[in-house]
């Protein structure tokens, strides 16, 4: 189950870059709230109470509904439908995500540890990889968000290959302080929308000397 | 009246945290705070500037800011920076420090956009959005870190414990750590590879901020790069993360002497020399043992004297309503006093003798001769003086150019005591680097040992 659930957020990350519209993004993230909340449930079902809380939490309120119900306000804020800016072809865009999963794989063979689970740490790393690359070829900060969010999932993924549990008091303040900066964020993306006329990366170069 | 009450409150009960730390070197137990020669030491530090940054905060609010909900605001926000920064200082664990630079992220942001223009509104975007990709980057060291640090079913990450165990830990692991942690946290020490945020950060901030930001939050980026870097310091990958920390080092200074000819403003110009010094310290570190001394020295004078040149700022931006250089000359005659003060922080941060600063960078220069670094001395030497000429052709127009037409003597705000803070922290420069105190040699000697 846990190797189905990880193939499909694999596939979940060509998706993202076959997509256009916002609103597709946005429901890439649910499936991949809930993608971690079945993988985390499943890999971590003997630990303590309080450390299942944590999870359920972290995956399926914040990541599956809290953020993408904020995203979508964003979105109709201001007015974002499709956005297709990105600085590369998709096609070329599949072939490079396709890359980056092959290059995380050759990478868990390199680091193979008795530690760490190698199932979850190459779709971690390919998800982290995945996400730095979704930012560096949009413009639209909005996709910036994203992409943000997305290696955040990866970072989860990756806290789960390494299967150290940090303290209860410590998961939370990690996840209130992931979920403020988000909310943060998706402020200053309205203030943005306000104060210039698209929300791209092009507007911003004003400060600049 | 409210809001310096509030502010003089927090000054003291700062000062007086730092007293008690002081008093409890290594004695307070506690799960996740420590208090450690090197955070006192900057704790301490951080109380010291906070006196005249808190003082200048009050001229900053009565002249730009007529809100008094705004003023409440700020103070709020100041407040949350310090605590945070004290926070990443003590703390004894490296997530409880990354949960401390977080807040320092959210805390600077709010602060940068501040006096709500077109620009603060850009460089803080800019700076959440790149300072939280850069403190994701870094929870990816964490976790890289937390693979062999797990005992029992809790991952432990305190530094204490990882020093004791360091030389089980798999090198391979580490140096990911490392790499993830310098890469992410850079964003708060000023340098490569995420610098350019800070630097924006920094154009855009009012003055009390960048003198804590370009400062203690510096300091709180470097105690968080060194507990990693005293953990593999004790490892065979070493001499890996020196050769990591001087690529860093030489990079910064690089684009520093580069990207200086751009500046046009003299906020800038000073966050560009922040992360000129930065650069050196991480250069000092690579050097290892021989450099260690150097590098603390260069942080702690860097501290007072950068504080006093943003202080200087404000002064600056009150006579001439503008920080833009254009905008400023004839310095000398308008301010006199202010004038002079400044030159004297010019010299001290571009280490000119007698500047303190001289003492730490000549310590540098003599640590890379030691280790036989020839080349790397002799780039050294070129970028600076590249730098020194830079800084130097730009505040000359302050100091002796033409005043701008668009320049109204009426309008100018000069109080003849505001610069006699910056003279303070200019003297304790070249107090510390040159008439050390006992106390102070003392604190340094004990922090180093974290390092050997």
């Amino acid at each position: 189950m846990i190797l189905v659930c990880l193939i499909i957020f694999a596939v979940s990350m060509m998706y993202l870059f076959l997509a256009e519209r916002i609103s597709k993004y946005i429901n890439l993230l649910i499936v991949q709230g809930i993608l971690l909340f079945i993988v985390a449930f499943i890999n971590l079902i003997e630990i303590n109470t309080l450390g299942l809380i944590m999870i359920l939490l972290e995956t399926l309120l914040v990541k599956a509904i809290i953020i993408p119900r904020f995203l979508n306000k964003l979105r109709r804020t201001n007015n974002l439908k499709r956005l297709d800016e990105s600085k590369i072809p998709t096609f070329y865009s599949i072939i490079i995500m396709t890359i980056i999963i092959i290059i995380s794989f050759i990478a868990g063979y390199f680091v193979k540890n008795q530690f760490i689970q190698l199932k979850f740490f190459t779709v971690a790393i390919s998800t982290v990889m995945g996400g730095i690359f979704f930012i560096i070829i949009h413009k639209n900060i909005f996709n910036h968000i994203v992409g943000f969010l997305i290696i955040e999932n990866g970072a989860f993924l990756l806290s789960l290959a390494v299967g150290g549990e940090f303290p209860f008091l410590v998961s939370l303040a990690v996840l209130i302080d992931l979920l403020i900066a988000v909310l943060i964020i998706g402020v200053f993306v309205n203030k943005i929308g306000d104060t210039f006329e698209e929300l791209s990366i092009t507007s911003l170069t004003h400060i600049k000397d | 009246m409210l809001n310096v009450s509030i502010g003089f409150i927090y000054g003291i009960s700062h000062i007086l945290l730092s007293i008690y730390a002081y008093q409890h070197i290594n004695s307070v137990d506690s799960v996740y705070f420590k208090f450690d020669s090197l955070s006192v030491l900057l704790n301490g530090l951080l109380s010291l500037i906070l006196i005249p940054v808190l003082f200048h905060t009050r001229y900053y609010l009565n002249r730009h800011v007529p809100d008094r909900k705004m003023k409440g605001r700020f103070l709020s926000l100041m407040i949350v920076l310090s605590t945070a920064i004290s926070g990443v200082y003590f703390s004894d664990n490296f997530l409880i420090i990354w949960v401390c630079l977080e807040i320092t992220t959210i805390a600077v942001t709010f602060l940068i956009f501040h006096e709500r223009y077109t620009d603060a509104l850009e460089a803080a975007w800019k700076y959440l959005f790149i300072s939280s990709f850069g403190i994701t980057i870094a929870f990816l060291g964490i976790l890289f870190l937390s693979v062999q640090s797990s005992s029992g079913l809790e991952a432990s990450l305190s530094f204490s414990y990882l020093q004791s165990v360091a030389t089980h830990l798999d090198p391979v692991f580490l140096k990911i750590a490392f790499l993830l942690l310098v890469t992410g946290y850079s964003i708060k020490l000023n340098l490569f590879p995420l610098y350019a945020a800070t630097i924006d950060a920094k154009t855009a901030a009012p003055f009390p901020v960048n003198a804590i930001a370009s400062t203690a939050l510096i300091n709180g980026g470097f105690v968080a790069v060194i507990r990693i870097y005293s953990v593999i310091t004790k490892t065979g990958a070493a001499s890996w993360a020196q050769h990591v920390l001087m690529i860093v080092g030489v990079l910064s200074l690089l684009i520093v002497s580069f990207q200086l000819f751009r500046v046009k403003r003299f906020k800038r110009m000073l966050a560009f020399s922040s992360m000129e010094h930065m650069a050196l310290i991480a250069i000092a570190l690579s050097l290892g043992k021989a450099g260690y001394y150097a590098a603390l020295l260069h942080l702690v004078l860097h501290t007072l004297a950068k504080t006093g040149m943003f202080l200087n700022f404000g002064e600056i931006r009150a006579c001439f309503q503008s920080g833009w250089i254009k905008d400023t000359g004839n310095y000398m005659k308008i301010n006199g006093f202010s004038a002079l003060i400044y030159l004297a922080g010019l010299l001290t941060i571009t280490a000119i003798p007698p500047s303190g600063m001289f003492m730490s960078e000549f310590l540098l220069f003599k640590a890379l001769l030691y280790t036989g670094n020839y080349i790397l001395f002799a780039a050294i030497l070129i970028l600076l003086t590249i730098i020194i000429y830079v800084l130097f052709k730009l505040s000359m127009q302050l100091l002796y150019g033409q005043a701008p037409d668009s320049f109204n003597p009426e309008k100018a705000i000069i109080n003849r005591y505001e610069p006699v803070s910056q003279l303070v922290l200019f003297g304790l420069v070249f107090y510390l680097a040159y008439f050390p105190p006992a106390l102070f040699t003392g604190l340094m000697n004990a922090a180093l040992q974290i390092l050997n």
